[in-house]
């Protein structure tokens, strides 16, 4: 598992290099924006419940059948072990933001996930249906666009709108879950 | 890779939970630190050749220690520097341990290497850090706490 800067270091020891000012770019970049990933992250933790509820809700309300005898979310056992997965895959895309690497993700949250959704007859377009409403109402909920109320409370008053870059490397996390399922 | 971020995330993977309050704390820490570490990295790289040569040569002019071994030492000097300029970059001893310590004992005895002289050379790069000419106190300060962590390593 890899962070931004171990990230940096694997990839200049390939090089036998050490680390010098133009890699130091991008990492002192990083470190600036510590306070909006901070921040970011909370949006997500604060929040992780009624993103991921809405989400299978939404999907849900997509396939009405689903929640009919035979569908994937009948009975609610189905239907919980939905909205479980729904928060493990925010928590690890939490995780991946705070450490501004897709490495965490990757290892632990999406190897060999759609060979167990396959295998437990998991329907995979629907799972990321699911996972593209996370992705819009997580996106929403940071940059503090979506209507009603802000939604989180950060380190960093003011936040909202200083979010848009961390929003999309978050975008991008979602995407990667995304195309992992499909 | 140890770092302060991936030694957080792992802990609380492990349990199972988001990062907490407390490991939000300890990443800002690390991210608070940063910006020193990274200038000592920066000043390490630009000078790691000349900081190698200087060190290399003060040793070995005293004649003390064999002269053949003193290309070998060099490139070992270097390659620990780089590895110390990995160590400030993550705000870690990750990349020391994994890739210099572990199992650097057994090498250099393989070799017949003097750790006497290379302990030497470091101590002589540690000793030589002027402050604030070369780097400031916070970044000189964390520079020779991996340079002392490496000498103890490797005496």
């Amino acid at each position: 598992m890899l962070d931004a800067f171990s990230r940096a270091v694997v990839s200049a020891d390939a090089k036998g290099a050490p680390i010098g000012s133009g890699e130091l770019v991008a990492l002192r970049k990083y470190v600036a924006d510590a306070n909006k990933r901070i921040d970011a992250t909370l949006a997500i933790t604060q929040n992780v419940s009624c993103i991921a509820a809405d989400a299978v809700a939404g999907m849900v309300c997509e396939n009405t059948g689903m929640t009919q005898p035979g569908g994937n979310c009948y009975p609610t056992r189905r239907m919980a072990a939905c909205l479980r997965d729904g928060e493990i895959i925010l928590r690890y895309i939490s995780y991946a933001l705070l450490a501004g690497d897709p490495s965490i993700l990757d290892d632990r949250c999406l190897n060999g996930l759609r060979e167990t959704y396959l295998a437990l007859g998991v329907p995979t377009a629907n799972a990321a249906r699911a996972v593209a409403i996370m992705k819009a109402a997580t996106v929403a909920i940071m940059t503090e666009t979506n209507s009603g109320r802000k939604m989180f409370k950060g380190i960093n008053s003011g936040s909202g709108a200083q979010c848009q870059e961390i929003a999309s490397e978050a975008a991008s996390y979602f995407d990667r879950v995304i195309s992992a399922l499909s | 890779m140890k770092s302060a971020v991936t030694t957080v995330v792992t802990a609380a993977d492990a349990a199972g939970r988001f990062p907490s309050s407390s490991d939000i704390e300890a990443v800002k820490g690390s991210f608070d630190r940063a910006p020193e570490r990274m200038q000592a990295a920066e000043k390490l790289a630009s000078s790691i050749d000349n900081m190698t040569a200087e060190a290399v040569e003060a040793v070995y002019s005293k004649g003390f220690y064999e002269q053949a071994n003193k290309d070998k030492c060099a490139r070992d000097i270097n390659h620990y520097l780089r590895l110390i300029n990995y160590c400030l970059v993550t705000g870690g001893t990750g990349p020391l341990d994994e890739w210099g310590i572990a199992g650097m004992r057994e090498v250099i005895r393989a070799h017949v290497l003097p750790t006497a002289a290379y302990i030497e050379a470091f101590t002589y790069i540690r000793d030589r850090v002027s402050v604030p000419g070369d780097m400031g106190p916070q970044a000189a300060t964390e520079f020779k706490g991996l340079l002392d962590y490496l000498i103890n390593a490797l005496s």
